[in-house]
């Protein structure tokens, strides 16, 4: 296993029932990566920016990390979790 | 709901809320656990944070002997299999809040540490009921919001009590004890299960043959007291079962420090005391953040080695503004450094806190300190709208491309959290 840090920005489809963010679907490049299970979410902020990280594992069973930044409403790629 | 306690006989008397007044809550594996919630992959598989050193590892891999401290290279040696990451300390430091927010929400006064708080729950049964029933849910709440982190609590008449039932129970468990169980289940442990002894005092107590808690009930308080001075007395009460310490929530930390190991060791003067810069930057911003002014500036470092030194320095005035902490902290390294060694790791510490707004101001530099109160005024401005990123000090401009940063700042190899 090994961690890749990054800082992308990147498209995300994400649903907001019931007045919480789940990320749904998101666009790395070319490629579509639908989410399959949202394995952990927290919060944190950046002065006064709130930020909310979601931890999602994806078909392949690779684990994303996605960042939505309340404040500016950008969703960034913090980091990705490989299997190797 | 609680666990048994193998210590002792059952059937137990079922507690009422005033025989255990205080909770003591630990996260379990903390940094592992946080990584195994992230990924699912990873459960059930032995986990190593750390860098260098392992900082945490999983219950999988304590199994192989493996704990914090250990070398990575051994541990590699030991468990081939483990997966060691790196670490992230503000995803870490955001699920220690999370947690301690939910466990807030039964007890007004909550002291809490890295990976464990106390609790005061005196006076709550009426809000909340049976504590038992409360805790149980408390541990599922926090397993729920953080995607399967597990913690332990202990109940008990006071702290010491607390944590170390809490610890038969380890892990994912609840446990309680009542005072009127203290005797029994204190009786043969080891005697430095007793808060206050640490390696030293135990090291003393085995040259003496006292292994137990039953060995050191036999010493009476006069001996205690002529053999460890003011700790004597206080290690009497505590062997049987008797802890005075209050919980409640500290408005003033003892220390804020910031340190870190460097990725690689150095001895450039320009990194060393650019990453120095940093660390007490950040320290200082923490420190005025509270309302609150540093009488003791310290620094610690570790050369390459594994030789550690610190000092510390308390100056006439008091101070939070990074200038003046930089430049103690720039004498104590000149102080420090002495031998014509790399420095792996360093750090800044300061302690022995005084209100900002009561604390003397120098007499003789009046206008310099205004200016340099106003420039950290204006940039904890900044920096608290925009994250403390989004300026870099000119003396640490030398970390500029040789560390990573993300949107906290520089990206530390082993950064340490507030203590």
């Amino acid at each position: 296993m090994r961690v890749e840090r990054l800082d992308e920005p990147v498209r995300v489809r994400a649903d907001f029932a019931g007045g919480r963010a789940t990320p749904v679907v998101f666009q790395r490049g070319t490629q579509s990566q639908r989410i399959t299970r949202v394995n952990s979410r927290w919060e944190d902020r950046v002065g006064r920016q709130p930020l909310y990280y979601f931890a999602c594992s994806v078909e392949s069973g690779d684990v994303y990390e996605l960042c939505l930044n309340a404040h500016e409403l950008t969703w960034r790629l913090t980091s990705v979790m490989l299997d190797g | 709901m609680a666990e048994p306690l193998a210590t002792i006989a059952t059937p137990r008397v079922q507690p009422t809320a005033a025989d255990l007044p205080v909770l003591h809550l630990d996260i379990d594996a903390f940094f592992a656990s946080v990584e195994q919630a992230r990924d699912p992959r990873l459960r059930g598989r032995p986990v190593l944070v750390g860098n260098g050193v392992i900082a945490s590892c999983s219950y999988e891999a304590r199994r192989f002997g493996l704990k914090a401290g250990t070398p990575l290279s051994e541990a590699r040696r030991i468990c081939p299999d483990a997966v060691i990451l790196d670490g992230h300390a503000p995803t870490y430091r955001a699920f220690g809040e999370r947690i301690f927010a939910l466990a807030a929400q039964l007890t007004p006064h909550l002291d809490t540490y890295l990976d464990e708080a106390y609790g005061d729950l005196a006076g709550t049964e009426r809000l909340h009921g049976d504590p038992l029933a409360r805790c149980a849910a408390l541990r599922a709440a926090i397993a729920e919001a953080t995607g399967g982190v597990t913690v332990t609590i202990g109940l008990g008449p006071n702290r010491m009590l607390a944590k170390l039932v809490g610890k038969t129970a380890k892990p994912d468990g609840l446990a309680w004890i009542t005072a009127a169980e203290a005797d029994g289940f204190l009786a043969g442990r080891p005697a430095s299960d007793i808060a206050g002894v640490g390696p030293a005092i135990a090291q003393r107590l085995a040259g003496m043959n006292v292994h137990t808690v039953t060995d050191l009930r036999r010493l009476d308080v006069a001996t205690l007291a002529g053999l460890f001075g003011a700790v004597g007395p206080m290690l009497y009460e505590r062997a049987r079962g008797r802890d005075t310490r209050a919980v409640c929530t500290r408005e003033v930390p003892q220390t804020i420090s910031r340190e870190t190991a460097f990725h690689r060791a150095s001895a450039d003067p320009a990194e060393i005391e650019g990453m120095l810069h940093y660390l007490a930057e950040r320290a200082c911003r923490a420190t005025r953040a509270l309302g609150l002014t540093a009488r003791t500036i310290g620094l610690r470092l570790r050369y390459a080695d594994g030789v550690s030194e610190e000092g510390r320095h308390t100056p006439a005035v008091p101070s939070a503004l990074d200038p003046d902490v930089h430049a103690v902290v720039r004498a104590l390294l000149s102080k420090l450094w002495t031998r014509r060694v790399q420095l792996s790791h360093v750090g800044v510490v300061l302690s022995n806190f005084a209100a900002l707004d009561g604390a003397p101001l120098d007499l003789f530099d009046g206008a310099g300190q205004d200016r340099a109160h106003r420039l950290v005024e204006g940039l904890d401005a900044v920096r608290d709208r925009y994250g403390h990123a989004v300026v870099v000090s000119g003396r640490s401009l030398s970390l500029l491309g040789t560390l990573p940063q993300d949107r906290y700042g520089f990206v530390l190899r082993t950064p340490s959290l507030t203590k």
